[in-house]
């Protein structure tokens, strides 16, 4: 077996491969949502399905995370699709006009160095779970009539969380430890699922970018079907750091594909990190 | 020079086209796209782990020493359906050409994958033009 090892290095070109990674660090978020929604046409306008008890039915598979990407078979070879395929990569770019979140005046500061320092800080980025709302909205659901279980195949691994739907309070056991998913109760307001989640640990962020909270964070979900779609809001609430609540919105559509496990999470690249380029990896 | 200036601009092309896919995971903040190195040898393991997929490649230099080479890839949640498979990766025993560019801090033998090529010209590349030559310049 002969082997060889050829460097190229590179003078224009290399200059002009950094503007480009320069500008694709600042690149708008992409997600599939869009993408997702395209596979269900007219699913808005579908018959909504309801359970025995008269509420909506929210079983499904209602979101792929990480389905920017996709490997596609072109003859015997594979290529990589979706957002990075000339053809479909528009789809992909749909801008979800997510709001940022007001800081109180004295934490803009540490917004900021978190920010900066993402690479290192964000625990979502070594494998850690990235906890509710960062989450995301719910990739299946699995509902009866007394719980609605959410799962989701994140990169970070497997999450679930188990909301019962019969009324319960919060538990009140001062004992019990905050959690990554936190302490979530269900309830119906019409035909819209409300889920209040407390006791939410702070080791996560709201979101990316640096976007810290306090054990003071209160998470309240709203899901409502409408056809084939949930429409998905999410508030957070955390009087100690933020100025006012922060809700993002997620127009979710029921998928025809599986939702499949995720593979473990393993962190190999923290070692690795010379310079402090980030990206986005919006749920 | 002209050869390596053909393939140096073919690179701006393809990262050009993979713009999205090299904004994931803080590429450069680890990996030097201004530096493509080309390997042969034999898939030797497979990581199927997130973020990214890691294959290892085998290689042998002319004194017959093998250096295993970590390459990153892709997230393994895009090859949900795709029928290409940790297995479909490992079964395939013929000697490969990869291009990979290698890592900012120096770590020998460490990498990210950009084509993987194999003897009968079916590739796994980063580049959707390596299999679809209507994107090819000009011909979107």
């Amino acid at each position: 077996m002969t082997s060889t090892i050829a460097k190229h290095q590179v003078l224009a070109p290399a200059a002009l491969a950094a503007a480009i990674l320069i500008t694709a660090v600042n690149a708008p978020a992409q997600t599939n949502y869009a993408a997702e929604a395209a596979k269900n046409p007219g699913a808005a306008s579908k018959r909504t399905p309801r359970m025995a008890d008269g509420h909506p039915d929210l079983n499904g598979v209602w979101h792929h995370f990480f389905g920017i990407g996709t490997i596609e078979k072109v003859g015997e070879s594979f290529v990589v699709g979706g957002a990075f395929s000339p053809k479909s990569s528009a789809v992909y770019s749909a801008p979800l006009n997510d709001p940022k979140p007001e800081y109180k005046p004295e934490f803009v500061a540490k917004v900021r160095s978190l920010y900066d320092d993402q690479v290192r800080e964000d625990p979502g980025l070594h494998c850690m779970p990235p906890g509710v709302p960062r989450l995301g909205p719910p990739h299946q659901i699995v509902h009866t009539p007394k719980q609605a279980i959410f799962l989701y195949a994140d990169s970070t691994g497997n999450q679930w969380r188990v909301i019962p739907l019969d009324g319960r309070p919060h538990g009140t056991d001062p004992e019990t430890a905050s959690t990554y998913n936190g302490d979530s109760v269900g309830r119906w307001d019409g035909d819209t699922l409300v889920v209040d989640v407390t006791r939410l640990t702070d080791e996560t962020w709201l979101g990316d970018n640096g976007l810290f909270h306090s054990r003071k964070l209160h998470v309240t979900e709203r899901l409502r079907r409408v056809g084939d779609t949930i429409q998905y809001q999410v508030t957070a609430e955390d009087p100690e750091v933020l100025q006012k609540p922060w809700t993002l919105s997620r127009t979710l559509t029921l998928q025809p594909d599986a939702l499949e496990e995720a593979a473990p999470c393993v962190d190999k690249d923290a070692g690795h990190y010379v310079t402090l380029e980030h990206h986005d990896n919006t749920r | 020079m002209r050869a390596t200036n053909r393939l140096l601009w073919a690179l701006v092309a393809a990262l050009s086209c993979a713009l999205p896919m090299l904004a994931h995971h803080a590429f450069a903040a680890e990996f030097d796209a201004g530096k493509t190195v080309t390997l042969r040898g034999v898939v030797s393991k497979v990581d199927w782990i997130n973020p990214h997929i890691f294959v290892y490649v085998d290689v042998k230099d002319d004194a017959g020493k093998t250096t295993t080479w970590a390459l990153q890839s892709l997230p393994p949640l895009f090859f949900r359906g795709s029928g290409l498979t940790k297995d479909v990766l490992l079964s395939n025993k013929q000697e490969v050409t990869v291009t990979a560019n290698p890592a900012k801090d120096g770590t020998r033998a460490y990498g990210f994958m950009t084509k993987l090529s194999y003897p009968d010209g079916h590739v796994f590349s980063m580049s959707p033009q390596d299999a679809d030559p209507t994107l090819r310049s000009g011909q979107k």
